[in-house]
């Protein structure tokens, strides 16, 4: 006998919205985890989201690696398509940098606000829905950080044993 | 039976005839070769009888939790009594970890440190390891994080073999260092760093020697909290020394032997499986930074009397096998500050994160760290060349770190989608310490642990924890206010939730706290803030969230109008109030110091008052999808501002005889008009890149930024050349041909 609980699609639903009553979610988290979570959560979102492209991992609360006839791409669930998932998606994005007093004080007032010329923050945007997707807190002249790189041939073929969604062309 | 204590006519084998520091080299060179710990690669005591093996896996749970419980009422220690500063642990003869109590767990791993490195050199011999032998540390480069993590081990023989230590840590509030308390924010080198015990041998026949405690009287500002911790400590040790000899009188040598053995190894397979369940494999990058200002501070000795900004790198590789790495190529090199941290407390700090957010139930122990790897270039401040660097505060880059690491494997439970257990990790909270005269008309020096209750970062389906999470302690507290006015001459005119001190977003990090505390009854008190960074966040959100406003200054304000103002009734300065004019400013008068970064305070005396503020963790999501609702709750309570509530929550609301209320049809307006305004005041990313760009060929940077860049590329060739790559230069950047 499996000692993994498993969870209604609903179940899984509610969960990730943060809409289950927490006495549930504390149970949950505290139980061992459900191997069909993955196969679930991306059902769930691939429901939600307005287009057909194979959803093959997440990568953001708006963002997903899906499966094109162009490759593996990073897209928005409004539909944008930033680039090829080994790119950094944030270089395909909008940026709104807040590197002077007035625009930081918007959100962090008085003493409360970094140095100017030690720190600023970058917004990075998506040019579609204007979601805003990643917030960097860096001195300027930092790298753009490229967050995560992921390897979905070992995930998919190694831990899933099933190959990469691809569509076909 | 043997109850450890008794003396043996013949010298005490500690590993069989082999010697203890050739056994734990060939444990270490089975696990290289097999990959297994210990080369167990059947788990055949779990497999033989599962429940005896679960149940005496609980046995020894239970002892080390009951003995760091009545432990704690031995101290006299708000951190340790009130707070819960200790733990208490048991290892395998080798020094790995088997089991471990609640408390500050970073010590676990950095005990087996302290006791591998006692094998390495040798102790067999020299001092010689014996029944009734107390053994303690608090060097950093032996195995702790600071100069207050004083543990304590002492060897259990069973027979006269060698079967297990048992060890335990407490925090100290005071060490003796140039300035009171117990993380000396002004120390530059180890040498002022208070009160150091380097593997010493404290105690034989399982009393600590009176020399030693001599020691502690004459080199402590208040010793009775170091004293009564090495008690409470050894009979914490006594205490799981008892138990594990009773339930070796049920079940054998043999089998205890080889089940702390097993509970290792099935602890090394149990994280590897949850990795491939829990994350994805990949690369995941964050960075996170620390500024340390010592320029024109009191104290600082001229070659450290500079502002200096700390990058704090960190990138995680899980392999195809759920092996994982974290590396700190990048990362600065050491200074001369109290920030620095040894590899002790690298392996540490990663360790009690490690419990909180994957290895959190089960086999909890050293096979978890034996399942990663971490990588600490030589030179810098994860990994001094030099041992005599200072470590006072090194918790003021590792709990960025880790913070940072945290994120990151949110990422990996975001794309896995266990989005309950996303967590934007912990903060760096500074705290106060002081010295001078007590109520009591005493000398006296300590900390105060507040911090151990600040807020922490959001989580990826509910807001974080609000005043209380520690980073260093997953079971914190910050003590109860009475408690803490008898160990330092202050009064609390007030605890309030900090408002906004909770980084934004769709799910916002738990907000911190202020406290006003009043100089009572003394004619002279010194305070200073440790751990405490300026002019940038040590912090940051993901997926949309804010960093929480971690670049925090400190109140005082002597000579003031209070007695005037409680005469009168008036409104005291108990919270941070209106950023832009805070109450420290707005409701006393007086002789006002507010200071950014590490704080060095002239001496207070009785009605002079001080302000500190607790902070809050990062957010997550995207602020404008917060639920207005939930911003309208924390308007309530004082959790946000109406400030933060209309500029960056975008939250339409109307205060309404005492209450808040909500217009949604004006909130959708509002939220669709700062789409408009992202769209129209952004800019494409390749545009932005080329302006950056010039600015980096030109060296368009403060001294300090450009002062890191090249510290941080003096260090790694490989992250220079990632530098240059990414902004697309050839040849010497600015600051090579500037230097």
């Amino acid at each position: 006998m499996s000692a993994r609980p498993t969870y209604t699609q609903d179940v899984v639903s509610d969960l990730i919205d943060g809409s289950l009553p927490w006495a549930q979610t504390r149970q949950i988290m505290s139980a061992y985890k459900d191997d069909d979570r993955f196969e679930k959560y991306i059902a769930i979102l691939q429901e939600r989201v307005p287009w057909d492209d194979p959803i093959v991992l997440t990568v953001g609360e708006h963002l997903f690696i899906v499966a094109t006839a162009a490759g593996h791409v990073v897209k928005c669930d409004c539909g944008h398509e930033f680039c090829d998932y080994r790119e950094n998606w944030k270089m395909a994005a909008r940026v709104r940098v807040r590197d002077d007093a007035e625009s930081l004080e918007e959100i962090y007032p008085g003493p409360s606000k970094p140095d100017v010329e030690w720190m600023e923050l970058r917004e990075f945007i998506c040019p579609g829905c204007a979601a805003l997707l990643e917030v960097e807190a860096v001195p300027p002249g930092f790298p753009v950080l490229h967050d995560f790189l992921p390897d979905l041939e070992a995930f998919y073929e190694g831990w899933l044993g099933r190959p990469v969604p691809t569509v076909g062309g | 039976m043997s109850n450890g204590t008794v003396a043996t006519t013949d010298k005490p084998k500690l590993l069989g005839a082999i010697g203890l520091k050739r056994r734990l080299e060939e444990m270490e060179q089975t696990l290289a070769d097999t990959g297994h710990y210990d080369g167990i690669e059947e788990l055949a005591l779990r497999a033989e009888d599962p429940l005896k093996y679960e149940r005496t896996h609980t046995r020894l749970s239970s002892a080390v939790i009951a003995a760091r419980e009545t432990s704690k009422l031995i101290s006299a220690s708000p951190g340790v009594r009130e707070v819960g500063e200790s733990v208490v642990g048991l290892f395998t003869p080798e020094g790995d970890s088997v089991v471990f109590s609640a408390g500050i767990m970073v010590h676990v791993h950095s005990m087996s440190r302290f006791i591998k490195w006692m094998i390495r050199n040798d102790y067999e011999n020299d001092p010689g390891i014996e029944p009734g032998d107390i053994f303690a540390n608090n060097d950093a480069f032996i195995g702790c994080v600071q100069l207050p993590d004083v543990m304590d081990v002492i060897p259990i023989f069973r027979d006269g073999e060698l079967v297990a230590w048992a060890g335990s840590v407490c925090h100290e509030l005071e060490v003796g260092g140039i300035v009171a308390g117990g993380d000396i924010n002004i120390a530059i080198e180890r040498f002022g760093e208070g009160m150091p015990v380097c593997a010493e041998k404290v105690g034989t026949n399982d009393e600590i020697r009176r020399d030693y405690l001599v020691r502690a009287e004459r080199s402590l500002r208040t010793p009775i909290y170091w004293i009564l911790d090495e008690k409470a400590k050894v009979s914490a040790c006594l205490e799981v020394r008892d138990k594990v000899n009773e339930l070796i009188d049920d079940l054998g040598t043999e089998y205890f032997k080889q089940a702390i053995h097993e509970y290792i190894e099935e602890g090394r397979r149990t994280h590897l499986e949850r990795m491939k369940v829990q994350s994805v494999p990949g690369r995941y990058r964050g960075v996170t930074f620390y500024g340390n200002l010592f320029k024109d501070k009191p104290g600082v000795l001229p070659v450290a009397a500079k502002n200096e900004l700390i990058p704090i790198p960190v990138e995680v590789e899980i392999d195809r096998g759920g092996f994982m790495s974290v590396d700190f190529e990048g990362a600065g090199p050491w200074g001369w500050h109290p920030n620095n941290c040894s590899p002790a407390a690298m392996e540490g700090g990663f360790f009690v994160n490690l419990t909180q957010f994957m290895d959190y139930d089960g086999m909890v122990n050293d096979g978890a760290a034996l399942a990663t790897e971490l990588k600490l270039p030589e030179g810098t401040w994860t990994n001094p060349d030099s041992e005599q660097v200072a470590t006072a505060c090194g918790w003021a880059l590792m709990n960025p770190a880790y913070g940072t690491f945290v994120r990151l494997m949110a990422r990996a439970h975001l794309a896995r989608g266990f989005k309950e257990e996303i967590f934007v990790g912990g903060i760096n909270c500074p705290f106060f310490e002081a010295g001078g005269i007590s109520q009591y008309g005493t000398r006296f020096g300590a900390s105060n642990f507040e911090l151990s209750a600040a807020g922490s970062g959001a989580r990826g389906i509910m807001d974080g924890i609000d005043t209380g999470y520690a980073i260093f302690n997953p079971e914190s507290d910050m003590g109860n206010a009475e408690v803490w006015e008898t160990a330092l001459p202050v009064l609390y005119l007030g605890r309030r939730i900090w408002a906004d001190s909770g980084g934004a977003g769709k799910f916002r990090g738990g907000v911190g706290f202020t406290s006003l505390y009043k100089a009572h009854r003394t004619p002279l008190l010194s305070v200073t803030t440790a751990v405490h960074s300026g002019k940038v966040f040590d912090n940051a959100g993901i997926c949309g969230g804010y960093p929480s406003p971690s670049a925090l200054y400190h109140y005082a304000i002597r000579d003031n109008d209070l007695a005037e103002r409680i005469e009168n009734r008036d409104p005291l300065p108990v919270g941070v109030g209106d950023a832009d004019a805070p109450d420290m400013l707005e409701l006393i008068s007086g002789d006002v110091e507010y200071t950014e970064g590490v704080y060095v305070g002239k001496p207070l005396k009785d009605g002079d008052l001080f302000q500190h503020s607790y902070i809050g963790g990062g957010g997550y999501g995207d602020p404008i999808e917060r639920s207005p609702d939930l911003v309208r709750r924390d308007l309530d309570v004082g959790k946000v501002s109406e400030r933060l509530a209309r500029n960056l929550y975008r939250v339409a609301f109307e205060l309404e005889d005492g209450e808040y209320k909500v217009d949604a049809e004006a909130t959708a307006a509002a939220r669709e008009a700062e789409r408009e305004r992202r769209l129209s005041g952004s800019v494409p990313a390749a545009e932005w890149f080329e302006a950056q760009r010039k600015r980096v060929v030109d060296n368009g940077f403060c001294e300090e930024v450009s002062a890191m860049y090249h510290d941080a590329m003096e260090l790694s060739e490989r992250w220079r050349g990632e530098y240059a790559e990414f902004w697309k230069i050839d040849g010497p950047l600015a600051w090579e041909e500037s230097k």
